[in-house]
Parts: C-alpha cells; structure tokens; sequence
C-alpha cells in the first residue's frame, strides 16, 4: 500500500546538514526538499507545501526566528521543527513561542531525526483531522435549521394537522377519559412544534440579520401598544396593570415592525411571568440623546446578581427556583438577537426580591431618510 | 342548482394534504390536489376552481408566494379566492406573537395557520367562497 508521500523541507545553511538529513529520511517514504537559506525556504514553503519544515535557527539573511513566524502566518498548520546549535532551553522556548513545534538539537544521530520527523507527521495528520472535524461540525451547524426544519417539523407538522381532525371528529365518540387522552398527546406535540419553531429562530441568527433589507420607518408608540396587546390576557389572567407611559412625538426608528413587537412581547411576557399577582408593570418610552429608550419595570421577582450576565444568553434559564414553567431559555437570547439587528442595545438593572428594569436603547431615524409612515412596508413586494 | 364547489389545494406534504382533503370532502367540497406549485399551475389553468388552498413553503422556499404573484397577475385567474395555509410564519415573515398576522407583502385573501382547527378552516373557506360569490353577482348587475 502506498501512502500518500510525507512532503518534508529542510531549511539550513550548512550543506552537511542539508545532505545528511535527506539520507537519513530517504528512506522513510517521505518527499524532501531543501533550501540553503530562508528566503529560498520560504518560497518553497509555498509552492512545496511542506507538511514539517526544519528550520535552523541560525542562519546568515532571514533568521531562523524570522522564517518561524512566516510559516506559521502561511499555514499555521504546517509542523515546523527548530533544529538548533546552541541547544540552550531560552532559544528553544523563544522558538517555541515564534510557532515551532519542536526542536531537534544539534549534534543529533540519525534515529533521533527519524523519531522527531515520524512524531511531527503525527502532529500533522493529527491537526489535519481535527480541521477537518471542526469543518464538518460548522457545517452541520450552518445547516441544522434546514436539517430540523425538513427532518423534524414537517412530519411533525403533518402528524399534529392530523391529530387535531381526529380529535374533532372523534369528540362526541370518545369518552371524556379518552378525549383527555387526545388534549395530552396534542398538547404534548404543540409543546414540541413550538419548540422546534424557537430553536429554528435562535438557529438561524443569520435571518434576524436579514431583517435589515426590509427596514422601514416604523413607530415605536405603535410597537408597544402591539407588544402590549398580545400579553395582555396574561395580564389580567394574573390580576397584573399595564401601564405605558409613551412620550407624545416620539421619534420613529428604523426597523421591523414584527421582530420588534416579538422582542417587546419576550419582555413584557417576562414580566409577567415573573410578576406577583395583582401587581404593575410600566412601560416607558422617551428620547434621549438621539435614542428611543424603552423601559419595561416589574416589582417581581427580580434576578441573582450573578445571573444577569448571562440571562441573555442562549437556553440560559435562571438557577433560582424561580423557573417559568415551559421557557425555552430563548426568548432574551432571540430578543437581544433582535434588538442588536436593529443596531440596538438591551441592558438589565434588577434587584432580588424587588423587581427588573429592562431597556431598550434604539438610535432615532436619521432626519435625511424618509420620515413618513406611510411608505410601502412591503418587503416582498412586487418589485 | 348548487353544485359542488371545486376546491383546489397545492402543498408539498401529502401526509398534511390528505386530512385537509378529508376534511373538506367530509364538508361536501370537490378537491383536488398538486404537490408542487408547476403541477397546480397548470391545473388551474385546465379547469375552473373556486378556491385555492396554498401552502408557502414548497420545493425551495417560498415557492406558493411567487405562484400566489403569479396568479394575481394572470387574466384568468387574478379574482380566485387565496387562502394561504401555513406554518410559515416562523420562517419568513418571522414569529408574529399572538393571533396571525397577514402578510402584507402578498396579495392573498385569508390566511391560516398550520395546523389549523379543522371547524376554522371550514369557516374560512365558506366565508372565502360566499364573498367570492357576492362580488360576482355585484359586477354582474
């Protein structure tokens, strides 16, 4: 069986060293080439494409050092390998730290070259695969929303269509226990439709961005009172006020409307989540320094200071026993995805036992662009 | 003389499409099928439907909006009843929380999610079908 060649480059001054290397190698079914100084030997890093270099540190024009660090900047993964005269730990370790990966100290006999050069093409081989891993790893990952949304929603969405015609069908058939039966298993299968629908949205961050293309002026006054809308049943569910407090006038923003509301509704949905029964939630709005700053302020719960780092962040779900039951641990994370989309920002100020403030901070429209609600929000539109 | 009203649904998923037939059926509706948006193209050129159940999401991507544009444009075809049926929202127009929202950016006239309540989707239709007929007998008189 023949294996694919080791290409091996030498890059020493010293003739003696250039010669005896390569009869050393020759026979271990490696190519080798050499070079007689650095600038040759860089060039040959090149066209040769090496898998290990041993470079001599000490060399007249372009140093040893000198040549490390251009390999290591033409493809950090090729093996260099320091072969030094002045075998002393401080050039070895500065070699070391210039990007090689070894070093062979001079004088050396012709088992320890071999040793170091079959232990460099391991290194290699090693590196090489743990590339391509990763590779296959950002590529499944670039393309999980796709393999989820084909693999997993589509025959589940055809199962949950079909269950809820049974379920209509059979309602006046089924005794009561059998028809709970059915509301469980559909329930069961929302729960997971809708997961799968998050997680696709969190997936897929590279959409949020896209939202740019379709940006238009839009009102942050009519957002809230959306966002506020959709909640609003588990408001009163819970007893809970809202009460905005929008400035009149306020300043539009450049943006999409639904994202927009999406990202109000995870906060204010929050708030009530984590709100006591019979309890205020405010929500402002108002300019300040060429932003719309939005606050949304409960009296609930509040949030650990060690925990506000990180809410944030994706499936983070707060530690405290004070769970919301049936969160995704998305909702901030798709919801600072939103607002940073918007060229935004979302902070948090909270205090245990006392209540959160959320606020949204989102830069005010240049005066230069159209100003004027009424322009074709339509992002699809016919062109 | 009522006869039956011709249905006509394009989606992809036959699994999906069979309940939505039956339950159709079961309401006194002729359907017929085309899984893909070329196929139901052309078979809304070949006969007269009353209405067309579209699905987004086909073959590429949002294939059932460019077949809606087209339809819209099409002399023959421009004034039959749309009904969009959908579990696209997620996917392009984004998660509007809350009720449906339309989707302004296609010409259709109703919209429903997948999956949809079997009583609402029924509702839809008639509702479709019977405006679609009001407005018929208007420019005719």
């Amino acid at each position: 069986m023949v294996e694919n060649n080791n290409k091996i480059l030498i890059i020493d001054d010293e003739d003696v060293v250039l010669d005896s290397c390569t009869q050393i190698l020759e026979g271990g079914n490696y190519q080798i080439t050499t070079a007689r100084n650095g600038a040759i030997g860089l060039n040959l890093v090149e066209e040769f494409q090496p898998d290990i270099v041993y470079v001599d540190l000490k060399m007249p024009g372009i140093s040893g050092f000198e040549v490390l660090e251009k390999i290591n900047e033409i493809d950090p993964t090729i093996i260099s390998i320091v072969i030094t005269g002045y075998a002393t730990v401080s050039s070895a370790v500065e070699a070391m730290k210039k990007g090689a990966d070894d070093f062979l100290p001079k004088p050396f006999t012709p088992d320890e070259l071999r040793l170091i050069t079959q232990r460099g093409i391991d290194k290699r081989k090693l590196v090489l695969e743990t590339i391509a891993l990763r590779r296959e790893k950002e590529m499944l990952k670039d393309h999980f929303a796709a393999i989820v949304s084909h693999e997993l929603k589509s025959p589940l969405g055809a199962v949950q269509q079909n269950l809820y015609i049974l379920i209509d069908e059979l309602s006046d058939k089924l005794s009561e226990d059998q028809l709970s039966r059915f509301e469980h298993i559909r329930s069961r299968i929302d729960d997971l439709m809708k997961l799968i629908h998050t997680w696709l949205r969190v997936i897929s961050s590279d959409d949020i961005r896209n939202i740019r293309e379709g940006f238009s002026p839009v009102s942050l006054q009519d957002i809230i009172t959306k966002a506020i809308d959709n909640v609003q049943t588990h408001a009163t569910r819970k007893d809970i006020e809202i009460i905005p407090s929008i400035d009149t006038d306020l300043a539009l923003i450049e943006g999409d409307e639904g994202t927009l509301v999406e990202a109000l509704v995870n906060i204010i949905g929050n708030a009530i989540k984590f709100s006591r029964v019979n309890s205020q939630i405010l929500v402002d709005a108002k300019e300040e320094a060429g932003n719309v700053l939005v606050s949304i302020t409960d009296t609930g719960v509040g949030i650990p200071k060690e925990e506000i780092p990180l809410i944030f962040q994706d499936f983070y779900q707060g530690k405290s026993g004070h769970v919301a039951e049936g969160g995704s641990g998305l909702g901030l994370a798709l919801t600072r995805r939103i607002i940073e989309a918007h060229n935004g920002s979302i902070t948090v100020e909270s205090e245990l036992g006392k209540g959160s403030t959320f606020t949204i901070q989102l830069p005010i429209m240049k005066s230069d662009q159209p100003s004027h609600l009424n322009v074709e929000t339509d992002v699809l539109a016919h062109p | 003389m009522n006869t039956k009203k011709q249905l006509m649904i394009i989606d992809d998923d036959p699994d999906f499409v069979e309940g939505i037939k039956y339950i159709l059926e079961k309401a006194e509706y002729t359907v017929d099928v085309a899984y893909n948006p070329k196929d139901g193209f052309n078979a809304l050129q070949s006969k007269h439907y009353d209405l067309l159940l579209l699905d987004i999401m086909m073959g590429r991507g949002a294939e059932g909006i460019a077949l809606a544009r087209k339809i819209r444009k099409d002399p023959k075809l421009h004034d039959m009843p749309v009904l969009i049926i959908t579990g696209i929202r997620e996917q392009i127009a984004f998660l509007f929380p809350g009720q449906p929202v339309h989707p302004h950016f296609v010409d259709i006239d109703e919209l429903v999610e997948k999956p949809v309540e079997p009583k609402l989707l029924l509702d839809r239709v008639s509702n479709l079908l019977k405006m679609a007929e009001e407005k018929k007998s208007k420019t005719e008189n």
